[in-house]
């Protein structure tokens, strides 16, 4: 490939783009792990700099920090389980089951997708209570148990894939349970990746339903601590910004090595709908 | 005839979860709310009665939430067109062939799968009075506000709006890079030889072809926006003096701070109406839409 002048000035307008869109990461970086970290001064910090673990320690010191982190795995973990079992049941059946309603039922997964979240939490609260599920991890794993935007994922799959081997399956008498797990499940697992990665990285970073739906220290997911975390005590940066390390930088490894899963996850939502 | 009522009741079983959850987490909270905007429900209160749209007719003499939905219309209409503008500038700079253009967008994207919380804590540090941008603006002669962008009237709004365009421009880059390379390579060939310049094949292939995406990134940031919450509660609270409040803090604070329950739904429910209208308008303009059902 030969550069010419265009190219290296374009190069070099996406170099500034990128230092920009960075910057404020890497100022949380410098925060976390500098020994005198000054809030206002980019150069105090660079020439004063002195590597230091000693505000992570610190923010894993603060009480119920660690069982927020371990709360966010679990969380995480089970409805990301729960959703690649679900979706895959539920698109399956959509892609090669008749039923009546079929199509109205379809369109609202669709139609759920347009529903603004934000605007049923106060029935969602008072629904969550009325259960008994308030403050504990029923609360927060059992509403996101089915994520439409998976199921619509996993019929689109499903509905392109030959149905011969089920076929053969079935007349070798294999009951519709084996069929779906062991010769439909193996054949999704570049989209079950996708929605795998998906739905735990949106969930480890969700804020606002966790929040109202849990009320002591010890049922905190990671993001709600990390926003009380400030209104405790007087802003201590350091401390904040290594918590925020804490929670940001797991995503952004899965982020660069799943990367082609997040991005076909994402493309295909928006190109399929 | 065994056999088909096995098949009925596979069906039920694989579809059960998703029956399950439209039916309880979706349609009835929605169903619900509609309910309670008619009541002056308060978790706290031993009884409630129907009032018909009283709550309605409270909620628009109510200086407050006039000024939140003052501050989420001017949330969504100053961000949108810079965000879409950017995200498409950035996903035909993405597009070229160029050493590194992977490294680029990954790089563009990370802010955007950054949780809301982290980067909201970031920027209330960088906009603080003595945090570095106020440093960098009085560097360069940019006068700033005494107490910080986030606690004056004038900037906050503002610089949270800055900051959300500045997460969500990565995000849609991707979703107009998949409308690009969706685009047939023949498209342009041909029009080159014709005689076509790059400009000229920009407008007449490039624009048209990526209108679907467009409708579609603009109205999924529409419906987000219009929901803004998170960026308020960790940075303003609202404040100072409500110039930051907008609906969604509003239904939150007035549903789940003062447990006024009824009133919040009602609220919740100008702002359900005002994203539908919203959609349908925007879908109209579009004159697609019907696709979406496929």
């Amino acid at each position: 490939m030969k550069l010419r002048p265009k190219d290296v000035a374009v190069w070099f307008i996406m170099f500034v783009i990128l230092i920009g869109m960075l910057l404020p990461l890497w100022w949380m970086l410098l925060g976390t792990f500098s020994e005198q970290f000054v809030s206002g001064s980019l150069l105090k910090n660079l020439s004063d700099y002195k590597f230091t673990l000693d505000n992570i320690i610190s923010v894993l010191n603060v009480k119920n920090f660690d069982r927020s982190i371990v709360n966010s795995l679990i969380v995480g973990v089970t409805v990301t389980a729960g959703n690649m079992i679900f979706c895959l049941m539920i698109g399956y059946a959509f892609a090669r089951f008749r039923f009546r309603m079929k199509k109205a039922l379809f369109l609202s997964v669709v139609e759920v997708l347009m529903i603004p979240v934000h605007i049923i939490i106060i029935p969602l609260f008072l629904l969550i209570s009325k259960l008994g599920w308030y403050d504990s991890y029923a609360a927060l794993i059992i509403p996101f148990l089915v994520n439409p935007l998976g199921v619509l994922l996993l019929t689109q799959y499903i509905r392109e894939l030959p149905p011969d081997l089920e076929e053969a399956a079935r007349i070798d008498g294999a009951g519709e349970f084996r069929i779906l797990f062991s010769v439909v499940a193996p054949m999704c697992k570049p989209v079950l990746a996708v929605l795998a990665v998906q739905i735990f990285m949106t969930n480890w970073n969700s804020f606002l339903l966790p929040f109202i739906l849990t009320s002591s220290d010890s049922m905190r997911t990671l993001p709600v601590m990390l926003a009380l975390l400030q209104g405790y005590q007087q802003i201590d940066w350091p401390q904040i910004f290594a918590a925020s390390t804490i929670s940001a930088l797991p995503v952004v490894i899965v982020f660069l090595i799943f990367q082609r899963h997040i991005v076909s996850g994402i493309t295909a939502g928006a190109l399929k709908t | 005839m065994t056999h088909t009522t096995t098949a009925r009741r596979t069906t039920l079983l694989y579809l059960l979860p998703w029956l399950l959850t439209l039916a309880l987490f979706w349609l009835y909270p929605l169903l619900h709310s509609f309910y309670l905007s008619m009541t002056d429900y308060e978790l706290l209160a031993s009884e409630s009665h129907f009032v018909g749209l009283a709550n309605y007719i409270e909620l628009f003499n109510d200086q407050d939430f006039l000024k939140a939905l003052l501050n989420t219309a001017i949330f969504v209409v100053g961000t949108i067109p810079f965000t879409t503008v950017f995200a498409l500038g950035l996903a035909l700079l993405v597009n070229r062939r160029i050493p590194g253009a992977q490294i680029f967008r990954s790089g563009y994207f990370i802010p955007s799968i950054t949780s809301l919380v982290v980067i909201a804590l970031i920027f209330t540090n960088l906009y603080s009075r003595g945090g570095y941008l106020t440093m960098l603006c009085d560097l360069v002669g940019i006068p700033t506000p005494e107490r910080g962008f986030l606690f004056s009237e004038g900037t906050a709004l503002p610089a949270i709006m800055a900051m959300d365009v500045w997460i969500a421009s990565g995000y849609y880059m991707l979703l107009f890079l998949a409308g690009l390379k969706s685009i047939p390579e023949e498209q342009y060939e041909a029009a080159a030889l014709d005689g076509a310049s790059a400009w000229s094949s920009f407008w007449t292939i490039t624009l048209p072809q990526l209108r679907p995406m467009a409708l579609y990134v603009i109205l999924i940031n529409t419906i987000k926006s219009f929901q803004v919450f998170v960026e308020i509660f960790v940075m303003t609270k609202g404040g100072p003096l409500n110039s930051t409040l907008t609906v969604v803090y509003f239904v939150y604070d007035r549903g789940l701070h003062k447990f006024l329950m009824g009133y919040a739904s009602a609220a919740a429910y100008v702002l359900f109406v005002l994203i539908m209208i919203f959609a349908l308008i925007q879908m109209r303009l579009f004159g697609v839409g019907r696709s979406t059902a496929e």
